[in-house]
């Protein structure tokens, strides 16, 4: 595509109408020329320009707590508990129960970081230990199974680690959780670990962000983990790091 | 804590990487800088204060769900969230169209939306007003095709139907209209 096609085209890409093949014909012209970049440039200061003259009008100040609150719900159902409380119209009568899984999840973390941080050849009886803890802790609190594996490095990788599953119950509106600690020496960077069933679904946890070494995830749902009985952990590259069974604790 | 409040594109890609991390300060901060103009083009595009805020809240949910794809290599931040939001209220307008379609078909008469209150109109008309100040150093042709385009998610094609003029035609009244209003915007910060 030579500039004047892609120039020619670059509004419709600009707003989002311009048809697949196209556009991606339109976007590897613009990732190798400077001139077309700065003509989208001007086009998109057009936008911008458009956007504040014709419709810029602040919005009531109670609908920035609305958005930040239903943003919060939606990072919850998605697996992490939020760092500061956000207020919610909606999720008032749950709220104390999910405060109350939140302190059994922050509790479970501190211990499981410190039990995962001791001294690893005591790893077996440590995780029987914390599994056992856990179970009575989670037991006061209702819900299904607890499940824990151990996380076995892949050939070539030193990750080691521990995946924690608690099934909740959601007829009875409990959540279920699963959390993973994981540990490689010397390493910072992020890895993605990934819930698998025997039948092939996958569920991916958030990022775990590695510091000096060390990193967990949680995920927090409403949705069923009982299918699921193994765990992958991938670099961002995809390559497999450490993997784990399942099993009841 | 990232602290993050510029419009360099190395910033915007910290600032999403932030909020895809769930970091509240970064949903703050990107509300902060563009909630207002969703909201506007909401009023402008869906015509009540309701349907606004609704739009505002959809927007940022949606940003969040493919806040990991958004890459300064494509466009910048603002462009990204503006179309985003545009396309979430041409959405809301189809589906408009269709429940009343839907709702004549089986002989139903459509709930109306709830009359706006005297300062809602007032907000919408001061809008109005000055969307056609911002539009007026448009010639009609380029104001018309950029509305049509812009506003209605029309494709070129689509607006070369509705006019009746080449689809070439189309594109340069839509590219000299963004380089007219960007050219605008540039004497006005400079007065």
């Amino acid at each position: 595509m030579t500039c004047d096609e892609v120039r020619d085209l670059l509004p419709e890409h600009l707003l989002g109408t311009l048809e697949g093949p196209e556009d991606l014909e339109v976007r590897r012209h613009l990732r190798g020329c400077a001139a077309c970049r700065d003509e989208r440039m001007k086009l998109e200061e057009g936008v911008s320009a458009l956007s504040r003259a014709v419709h810029d009008q602040e919005p009531p100040s109670e609908l920035r707590g609305r958005v930040l609150a239903t943003l919060g719900e939606e990072w919850e159902e998605t697996g992490r508990v939020p760092t500061t409380s956000v207020p919610s119209r909606e999720a008032g009568r749950e709220r104390w129960r999910w405060r109350a899984f939140a302190v059994a999840a922050a509790l479970i973390l501190v211990v499981g970081s410190i039990a995962f941080g001791f001294d690893q050849r005591h790893r077996a009886s440590l995780a029987t230990t914390d599994a056992r803890s856990y179970r009575n802790l989670l037991v006061a609190l209702g819900g299904k199974d607890f499940r824990i594996g151990e996380l076995r490095p892949a050939e070539g990788s030193t990750m080691r680690g521990q995946v924690l599953i608690y099934d909740g119950d959601p007829s009875g509106d409990w959540s279920s959780w699963a959390i993973v600690f994981a540990k490689v020496p010397g390493y910072t960077g992020s890895a993605t670990a990934t819930l698998l069933s025997p039948v092939g679904e996958s569920r991916a946890l958030p990022a775990i962000e590695f510091e000096e070494g060390d990193g967990k995830t949680w995920l927090v749902t409403y949705a069923d983990l009982t299918r699921f009985d193994s765990l992958a952990v991938t670099s961002p590259t995809g390559q497999v790091l450490a993997t784990a069974a399942i099993e009841h604790a | 804590m990232t602290i993050v409040r510029t419009d360099e594109p190395g910033s915007d890609l910290a600032l999403m990487a932030d909020f895809a991390a769930r970091r509240e300060h970064a949903a703050g901060v990107l509300y902060d800088r563009f909630a207002s103009r969703i909201y506007g083009l909401g009023v402008v595009m869906l015509g009540n204060h309701q349907a606004a805020q609704d739009l505002v809240q959809d927007t940022f949910v949606k940003l969040w769900r493919s806040a990991n794809r958004y890459d300064p290599q494509r466009g910048r931040l603002e462009t990204w969230v503006l179309l985003t939001a545009r396309s979430l209220a041409i959405d809301a307008l189809r589906r408009r169209v269709l429940e009343s379609r839907s709702l004549q078909l089986v002989g139903v008469q459509r709930e109306e939306d709830p009359e706006p209150l005297p300062d809602e109109q007032a907000a919408v008309v001061d809008l109005s007003a000055r969307a056609r100040r911002a539009m007026g150093v448009l010639s009609p042709e380029q104001r018309s095709a950029l509305e049509l385009a812009y506003f209605g998610g029309r494709t070129t094609a689509e607006v070369a139907a509705l006019e009746g003029i080449p689809q070439g035609t189309v594109k340069t009244r839509i590219r000299s209209a963004l380089l007219r209003l960007r050219a605008e915007m540039a004497k006005e910060s400079g007065r």
